[in-house]
């Protein structure tokens, strides 16, 4: 709820503005939106498999997290690619910037956890190498 | 007679340089690691290092330890020059009972300290040591706590350097932690309060002594080091080269270098190094260096909170101490630990007259429950304070984004800013220009036929006219704005002409900057 004091000839109302989710957010929200829900049970598979897979986390696997909230806004990988550490992953828009996410390590590519256009959270797994 | 006392003279001092035998010596060497003595030549110019206290000895009567000799009691001290600037020096001798600190070792230490104070010259301490010598109980500990007391002393007087080059576990942590600079080796050196056994016992953590306290743990994760060299060598190199930045103590200026490099140049290549699209990344550090004499950068923690660069060059020949953003990490948001880093490097040069200049490209304060939890708040206000109290001359360069907190975070006028100057794409607002369309022109949004197109051009409209640097210009908020090409000529007058600047504080026992 919020307070405005609007004018009208002269004369100040007081008015209590509840916004129900209007129309100027929308079109924003749109884009992502349906992207979230489909990148969620995606999201869901890899939290699972470094349970299902323990076996690969000795080998030498690296997760590569999101640093922090955003948009993925292109993957120039795919499963199975071999990649050299500083080697650019994905680009993450976040905080007005188009954020280059970089190889920490030297390997394959197992698996990418997020697709294009998804919004990611601060410490979700984006890519596993190993 | 007189002879035989020369004799006796040189056969003891040939015993303390022997330090602990061939045998220990050639363990050092196999573990990749300089004795002591070496390490001291290294620092050190040629012939100039003068060894103090070399026959002092424990008085330890435990466990057997009356019977045993200690050469030089386990650590060199004395000092030297470095460029021919006289520096103080200590190295503990692993050689020597594992480089065991007891009382009369830390007696040693807390001499240079004490000298180095009384004549304003800096300490450089070489750290190699396994722990307190056991033997002594509590006097061990009480040596301790006596350098830990210097090292508090000293601070901000004289500059503080420790490197380490060995073990350094337990209490032994504290003293380097005191000090403004430390340095680690890599793989040779280890630094923590609790050790993987007692980890592994307590908590059942299993951690190898390097992932754990290694150099790479502490250049990177912890922040606790700020400098990390390949081997001994190495490290005494960039020792002796970070001392080149920094003055003897707290009432000189840092030694000043003939500059040959042109401070009339103008870079063309800084019109064109910032990216069109404000959302793309670059390099913070290119700009640096094309600003820097010579393009010579000596970033100070590199490794540890990259969105945040510290370090320093040199303008006209005077050193300057860098702080800047780095949009190519974390899109160069301020968060908890760039915000400690800043801060601390701030008060360091605040401390020894270096002044400040302050690349300015950040989008704000970093989003999220880690941060809140964090305590965002506290550490941010570090940055804010050490901005806020520093009276050394403050040149803050906006480059591009300069957005609400974080832009006084950065050091605005506001802060204390002696000259602000911005380059022409620079956008200096309370906020983004979507968020502050979405507020301003909200009703204009929902009115409009096509809230998409309004929404679009409302952002077009703020952008010409708030994200701009002319409407902090129009309030003297930014003293100029300038071609980037100029900025190197620009900079180097703005801080010739602060060289004289005077600026006092209200006398106080000492701030009470939030820790």
């Amino acid at each position: 709820m919020k307070k405005f004091n609007i004018t009208v000839n002269g004369k100040t109302y007081e008015v209590d503005v509840e916004e129900i989710g209007g129309a100027p957010s929308a079109p924003r929200a749109a884009a992502p939106r349906p992207a979230a829900p489909a990148a969620a049970p995606r999201a869901a598979a890899p939290a699972a498999a470094p349970a299902a897979a323990p076996a690969a986390v000795p080998a030498g696997a690296n997760t590569v997290t999101s640093p922090m909230p955003g948009t993925i806004l292109d993957i120039k990988v795919a499963v199975g690619d071999t990649v050299n550490s500083g080697d650019v992953l994905m680009i993450l828009e976040a905080m007005k910037m188009e954020n280059e996410i970089m190889a920490p390590a030297s390997g394959k590519i197992s698996a990418i956890s997020v697709a294009k256009g998804a919004s990611v959270n601060g410490g979700d797994v984006l890519i596993v190498i190993g | 007679m007189a002879f035989n006392k020369l004799d006796d003279l040189r056969e003891r001092k040939q015993k303390i340089e022997a330090a602990g035998g061939a045998k220990r010596v050639e363990k050092q060497h196999a573990a990749g690691k300089l004795t002591a003595r070496e390490r001291i030549n290294l620092l050190f110019d040629e012939n100039t290092f003068v060894e103090i206290d070399a026959f002092v000895t424990h008085r330890c009567t435990n466990f057997g330890m009356e019977s045993q000799e200690l050469p030089a009691e386990g650590v060199i001290t004395g000092y030297g020059k470095v460029d021919g600037r006289l520096v103080y020096a200590y190295a503990q001798d692993f050689t020597v009972s594992g480089g065991s600190l007891g009382e009369m070792h830390a007696n040693k230490i807390c001499k240079v300290l004490e000298n180095a104070l009384k004549v304003g010259a800096p300490v450089v301490g070489l750290n190699d040591s396994g722990g307190a010598r056991i033997q002594e109980a509590v006097d061990a500990l009480s040596g301790y706590g006596k350098i830990f007391f210097q090292n508090t002393i000293a601070s901000g007087v004289i500059p503080q350097i420790t490197a380490i080059m060995g073990p350094c576990a337990g209490g032994a942590v504290y003293s380097p932690a005191l000090t403004d600079f430390i340095f680690m080796v890599d793989q040779t050196s280890q630094m923590f309060i609790t050790g993987p056994q007692v980890i592994k016992t307590v908590t059942g953590e299993e951690v190898s002594a390097e992932a754990l306290g290694g150099a790479m743990t502490h250049n990177s994760v912890s922040g606790v080091a700020h400098f990390m060299s390949a081997n001994d060598e190495a490290c005494i190199a960039d020792i002796r080269r970070l001392l080149s930045f920094l003055p003897s103590n707290n009432l000189e200026t840092a030694p000043v270098f003939e500059c040959t490099d042109d401070i009339n140049k103008i870079v063309e290549e800084l019109n064109t190094i910032i990216p069109d699209n404000p959302n793309k990344p670059y390099d913070i550090i290119d700009v640096i260096r094309l600003i820097a004499d010579h393009g010579d950068f000596e970033e100070v923690q590199p490794n540890f909170a990259r969105n945040m660069v510290t370090g320093f060059i040199r303008i006209n020949g005077q050193s300057i101490g860098i702080v800047a953003n780095q949009p190519k990490v974390l899109a160069g948001c301020l968060d908890v630990n760039a915000s400690d880093k800043a801060g601390r490097f701030i008060r360091t040069c605040d401390a020894f007259n270096i002044p400040l200049l302050n690349i300015v490209d950040v989008p704000g304060f970093l989003p999220g429950t880690a941060q809140e939890y964090g305590g965002i708040i506290r550490h941010g206000a570090k940055m804010l304070y050490a901005f806020s109290e520093a009276t050394v001359p403050k040149v803050t360069l906006i480059v591009r984004k300069a957005y609400g907190g974080s832009y006084l975070a950065m050091c605005s006028k506001d802060l204390g800013a002696d000259v602000v100057l911005a380059w022409p794409n620079a956008e200096i607002a309370v906020m983004g220009p979507q968020g502050a369309a979405n507020i301003i022109f909200r009703n204009d949004i929902k009115d409009a036929e096509d809230p998409v197109v309004m929404r679009q051009q409302k952002i077009e409209e703020y952008t010409a006219e708030f994200a701009t640097p002319y409407k902090a210009a129009e309030r003297g908020f930014v003293d100029d704005v300038i071609e980037p090409s100029s900025t190197r000529p620009r900079l180097a007058d703005a801080f010739d002409m602060l060289a004289s600047k005077r600026e006092s504080r209200p006398a106080k026992k000492h701030g009470n900057i939030p820790l």
